[in-house]
């Protein structure tokens, strides 16, 4: 058996105590309300939420940071969200994930993308020139495609109304989602623009839970941005870059921004709601069931937004059960996406998603997360479930009447 | 003249608020009882009967019977199946406008207004709209009363049953950080109710900290725990097995270490209270604003005026017994306030070794009652008027109330006092345990709590508080524990508590629970003492713990002061005690039984109370209440004015003066009187007849319930059930007799011998079943023994079939269930 001292000089223990509800963790009731809770399968191997918390309570640093929960653990909240004490898991996980001890236990390619991201602006090493090729050679396609020459991907127009923040997968693997979204502004007749000194909406900082690298990585954001002069900053779909820059951005940098933030969903539903975009739902001639991620819904609020947004360009929203803020992970959560050391995990751990989408018996599944929706698609893959999935933001640009 | 008499209006026809109007019953007072159902009772008159072979304390069929004495009572005007409208305050109090358009005008107000069960459909992940076998607390008595339990289980004898404690209760982050009480408890007799209805189904109750409070509680816990599965930890969520159906929830496995999914059959949400929608509505009409939670904010300074008072769970959440104790202290501070109390204040003669019984002194005479204390009385300033007996030892008691003679002996002088009234508060042994295999020393909570009073520089940088290391622990320990660790953080110090569970019981102790742990007490739960390792370590201790949220790893703990709290175990002297009161100890030795008739404070024989942690687990509140309650009873009537007539006395001609009915009378109501005779004391007779059906010379004689007088009701070829007027016939009362049903109401089993049955037999009836209470819930004690034993004698007739003559307890409550024996026996 291990042993272990209590420890109230321990750091994460001194950490936590200060600061707001959420980081509480002296005043958990071990009522173990978390551990009937966790989105990972019951049986050996998953995370035990109760102990991490406890774990923290007792000073057990050590012992926490040499667990696999730390980084086994999706930080998608299912089990904190009914803790009576109002002890949120995200903010203690990521915190323990922050102590100096727990560095070497970073996943490499997390560790290089947060490099990447604060030297050169993008996790994926893109560089600024690179961006700017990039962006200049799909506006000609997607100007050639639109048959329209004032159809464009503008980047670092000043005084434009509307700054789009892609996701870094946008400039890389998929190009067309970003062509899928200027159709969209474009349909919209508004003035937008991209920035080649942000490229991207991720603020991996949230994922190790250090607050400089986090708010660094805002700012990077945040200031370009304001200096473009934009009124709104329109996010790619992506969970925790919704979580950090809509949810939590405040906080973070401790002011309100010079801007409104939205995410593209919600940026269509808008434009569709003023009568400005037109969908034809015969686009897509079945019903299609959607998952909530984490980071938007249970985590941020953002529940209606994507279902509405939905059920103007198919023939219905179909619910998986459980949903909302009981909604299961998918698997691909707290990093372990970013992680390619952890793919085969990523199919363990999301088995219960992809039990849920098989009891939906459909053949299409969306989302409004472009990492949930790589996860989603590769458990359609290896558990044969023969669903497509797509984002929600993207089935509204095929189904976008010009 | 009648425009004299003080109008009251009790809002809520619940245990409280008949309570509080039974307390008017012999006041020149009028009480307008408001009740929003077509039917009196309350909540409680909803629950199931917990009883299996033994009542279970649980104390709802008193609803019944309080129900059925209230629509006798005379001064009440009932007004059922209405609300109050308007209220308007005026110069003689106030006027009140019904919802069926009734007026009156009222002196004071008691508002009743009860509580509403948790409705967990607020809860979406329990699903408890949604699956028909999830359940509520509420909705299992409603089954268990209909007798439509199994109907879940598809005829499976081992259904897979789960209780999930707390269900609406302590969630801050919900609004409702107090716990409800009495869910636990609730739990603890379901769970033991449905291993007596199903002897192989497999129960296990999911708690966040059971909470095992109360002379009834221990016993019954320590004997279901054998029975049942304990697991700490509630699960929040509810799934379902697609392919099966079954109800499943996702757990944590202490063996494993690791999150394993369980199947149930059943899954019961044991749902806490909130405050009903009556008590909103009605503090609206008086302007009030309740607490933070929505209960009456007792606060004296947010309640408008005294003549609006409040009683039961419209404070917050109480037991049925604790709901009727309030009842009667707010009708008793009516009572005082209007000057209708007794001409006279008689003697009270209060017995006890320690503060309690000083504190009860000090209030019983602060009240105007002459009031004598045996016993040291150290805790007693010289000015007050209580008489102290130090050194006095009583010799015998006799008498009944009103008129006891007490004879006592100071020195060798012998003494005799006339007192109405005796209250036991003797204190139970309170000891600290000794760790027999540590040097040094630990200290006791009381030695914590003087050394954080007066030497706060000697306070122990680390200290540690363990709970529950000798038995379950006592929820005033469990008190002390947290306000003593709370003050030496104040201090600077570290402190811990390490318990197996935190008993908060109520709303205070949940918020002081929830201060400790916000200022970094910290907490260790364990499982078993056998998890604990304890060594001398330099002038402390390091305790080695197997914590029970971390069982894999062992934990080390320094501290270099730890506190035990005492061992509390039955006085020495309670045998004594309770001799001399002839009252008998609880299972576990300590005073007064734990029948529900007579809790909370009385006892079977008139003017005989118990008050303090000698008969109960008290914390200062409950023993303050305890001695409102018997001060109340003081207000309601004086001990000695005669009752009902009891229709029974003693044919002096037919008396062979055997004293067979002194000694057995329950009541203690049959005394020698002057001439060497027994005599009935009316007052003090309950009227049960165990003297008639038990007087060998058949000397005791009762007006309307001779042997002969029951045996020509019986009419051939029936039924005969004798039913208990308190349990079987109110239970009947619902229902349609038809032949070939003869019942006769009897004051109690008691009345019952074989004679009677005979005769009934000899007079034609088909069957003869004898029906009362549940053992141990017997007004006279025990009358369910006299009646089974007259029904065995009887049996034992050679060639008497079985099916012949029977006893069946049936609750007040267990209507389906005497309904379901009258039609077996017309099979």
């Amino acid at each position: 058996m291990d042993h272990a001292n209590i420890d109230k000089d321990a750091v994460l223990y001194n950490l936590l105590t200060p600061l707001p509800r959420g980081y509480n963790i002296s005043e958990c009731l071990t009522c173990g309300a978390c551990s009937s809770r966790c989105t990972w399968f019951d049986g050996e191997g998953g995370p035990l939420p109760r102990q991490i918390i406890r774990m923290a309570a007792m000073g057990l640093d050590e012992h926490l940071v040499n667990s696999h929960m730390l980084w086994d653990c999706l930080i998608c909240n299912r089990c904190t969200q009914a803790c009576p004490m109002g002890i949120t898991m995200d903010k203690v996980v990521t915190k323990a994930r922050s102590l100096a001890i727990a560095d070497e236990k970073i996943p490499h390619d997390i560790k290089k993308g947060i490099q990447n991201r604060l030297e050169l602006g993008d996790v994926n090493a893109l560089t600024r020139e690179e961006f700017v090729e990039t962006v200049e050679w799909v506006s000609e396609e997607f100007a050639d495609e639109m048959a329209d020459p004032r159809a464009e991907i503008p980047h670092d127009i000043k005084g434009a109304k509307l700054l789009y923040l892609p996701n870094p997968r946008e400039l890389g693997a998929s190009l067309l989602h970003l062509t899928a979204m200027a159709k969209l502004f474009y349909a919209t007749k508004e003035s937008w623009t991209l920035s080649a000194r942000h490229t991207d909406v991720t603020n991996w900082g949230y994922f190790v839970g250090k607050d400089d690298v986090i708010r660094q990585m805002a700012l990077m954001v945040v200031e370009p941005a304001e200096e473009l002069g934009i009124e709104t900053l329109v996010l790619s779909e992506c969970g925790h870059g919704y979580h950090v820059l809509k949810y939590l951005l405040e906080t973070i940098i401790g002011r309100k921004p010079g801007f409104e933030v939205i995410s593209i969903p919600e940026f269509i539903l808008r434009y569709a709601k003023k009568g400005v975009l037109k969908f034809d739902p015969g686009t897509h001639p079945y019903k299609i069931a959607y998952h909530d991620p984490c980071n938007i819904s249970r985590k941020s609020g953002g529940y209606d937004a994507p279902r509405e947004l939905l059920a103007l360009v198919c023939q219905g929203v179909v619910e998986l059960t459980p949903n909302r803020e009981d909604a299961i992970c998918c698997g691909g959560g707290g990093g372990l996406l970013q992680n390619s050391t952890s793919n085969g995990k990523r199919m363990i751990t999301g088995k219960p998603k992809a039990d849920q989408m098989r009891a939906t018996g459909l053949t299409h599944l969306a989302t409004a997360c472009l990492s949930c929706k790589r996860q989603l698609g590769e458990l359609s893959d290896h558990f044969k479930l023969g669903i497509a999935v797509e984002t929600v933001a993207a089935l509204a640009s095929e189904s976008l009447i010009l | 003249m009648k425009n004299n008499i003080p109008n009251i209006l009790v809002i809520g026809g619940g245990v409280a608020g008949m309570a509080a109007a039974q307390t008017f019953a012999h006041k020149a007072v009028i009480v307008h009882l408001v009740e929003k159902q077509p039917t009196l009772g309350g909540h409680a008159a909803m629950w199931a009967c917990m009883a299996t072979d033994t009542c279970q304390n649980c104390g709802a069929c008193l609803s019944c019977e309080m129900a059925d004495q209230v629509l006798k009572q005379k001064n009440v005007v009932l007004h059922l199946n209405t609300r109050v409208n308007t209220i308007q305050q005026n110069h003689q109090g106030y006027e009140v406008g019904l919802e069926n358009q009734q007026t009156f005008g009222v002196k004071k107000i008691i508002m009743a207004t009860g509580f509403s069960p948790f409705d967990p459909v607020q809860i979406p992940s329990l699903h408890a709209d949604t699956h028909e076998n999830v359940i509520t607390t509420a909705q299992l008595n409603t089954r268990l009363k209909q007798e439509t339990l199994s109907g879940l289980f598809n005829g499976k004898p081992n259904p897979k049953i789960a209780f999930l404690q707390c269900v609406g209760s302590r969630n801050r982050e919900q609004g409702r950080d107090y716990c409800s009480q009495v869910c636990c408890k609730i739990s603890m007799r379901h769970a033991n109710k449905l291993g007596y209805l199903y002897p192989e189904a497999d129960i296990t109750l999911f708690h966040m900290d059971l909470q095992i409070i109360g002379k009834e509680a221990r016993p019954m816990f320590t004997a279901l725990s054998k029975n049942i599965t304990l697991v700490q930890g509630v699960p929040a969520e509810i799934l379902e097995n697609p392919d099966t159906r079954m109800l499943t929830i996702v757990a944590e496995d202490q063996e494993t270490q690791s999150r394993v999914t369980r199947a149930f059959d059943l899954i019961v949400l044991s749902v806490g209270m909130l405050p009903s929608r009556e008590l909103e509505t009605t503090c609206g009409l008086l302007d009030i604003h309740p607490n933070s939670w929505g209960f009456f904010n007792t606060d004296p300074a947010m309640v408008p005026s005294q003549d609006i008072l409040v009683a039961g769970c419209a404070k917050g959440p109480k037991d049925i017994l604790s709901a009727q104790q309030d009842g009667r202290i707010a009708a008793a501070r009516v009572i005082d306030d209007l000057g209708v109390t007794p001409d006279k204040q008689p003697a009270i003669a209060v017995l006890g070794n320690g503060a309690q019984a000083d504190q009860t002194a000090r209030m019983i005479c602060s009240k105007g009652y002459p009031t004598y204390l045996f016993g040291p009385g150290t805790g007693l300033s010289k000015e007050t008027p209580v008489i102290v007996l130090k050194d006095s030892n009583i010799i015998s008691i006799s008498g009944t109330g009103g008129n006891f003679s007490l004879f006592y002996r100071t020195g060798k002088e012998k003494k005799i006092l006339a007192c109405a009234a005796i209250i036991a508060a003797v204190e139970p042994a309170a000891t600290l345990k000794k760790i027999a295999t540590l040097a040094n020393e630990s200290l006791s909570l009381e030695a914590m709590a003087q050394i954080i009073d007066k030497t706060p520089t000697d306070c122990p940088d680390h200290m540690a508080i363990l709970l529950d290391y000798a038995g379950p622990e006592y929820k005033s320990s469990a008190r002390l524990a947290l306000e003593l660790a709370i003050r030496a953080k104040a201090l600077g110090k570290n402190s811990a508590i390490i318990m197996n569970k935190m008993l908060v019981h109520g709303a205070s102790g949940q918020r002081l629970y929830d201060t400790a742990r916000q200022q970094g007490v910290d907490f260790f739960r364990f499982e078993h003492p056998d998890d604990i390792d304890i060594q001398d370590s330099g002038n402390g201790f390091l305790i080695t713990l197997k914590e029970a949220t971390l069982p894999s790893i062992a934990l080390h703990l320094h501290c270099d002061g730890l506190v035990l709290p005492p061992v509390i175990r039955p006085a020495s002297e309670f045998k004594a005690v309770a001799a001399l009161l002839r009252q008998p100890l609880d299972t576990e030795g300590f005073l007064q039984s734990a029948n529900t008739r007579h809790r909370l404070t009385r006892s079977p024989r008139n003017g005989i109370f118990f008050a303090g942690s000698g008969h109960d687990e008290t914390d200062p509140e409950d023993l303050s209440n305890e001695i409102a309650e018997i001060l109340s009873t003081f207000s309601a009537s004086s001990l000695d004015v005669p009752g009902a007539d009891p229709g029974v006395e003693i044919n002096e001609k037919k008396c062979a003066q055997c004293l067979t009915c002194l000694r057995i009378c329950p009541h203690a109501a049959i005394v020698m009187n002057e001439k060497k005779r027994p005599q009935i004391v009316p007052e003090s007779c309950f009227s049960c007849h165990l003297c008639v059906s038990n007087c060998p010379a058949y000397a005791i004689e009762s007006k309307e319930l001779t042997n002969d007088q029951m045996a020509r009701k019986v009419k051939k070829d029936t039924i005969v059930i004798l039913a208990c007027e308190r349990s079987a016939a109110l239970a009947a009362n619902d229902l349609v007799l038809a032949d070939p049903i003869n019942l006769i109401p009897i004051p109690c089993a008691c009345r019952v011998s074989s004679d009677v049955i005979l005769k009934a037999l000899l007079n034609g009836a088909e069957r003869v079943i004898v029906s009362g209470c549940h053992d141990g819930n017997c007004r006279s004690v025990d009358g369910s023994h006299v009646a089974e034993a007259s029904v065995k004698k009887v049996l034992s007739v050679p060639g008497l079939p079985a099916a012949k003559v029977v006893w069946e307890p049936v609750a007040a409550n267990e209507t389906r269930k005497f309904e379901r024996i009258i039609s077996k026996a017309q099979e």
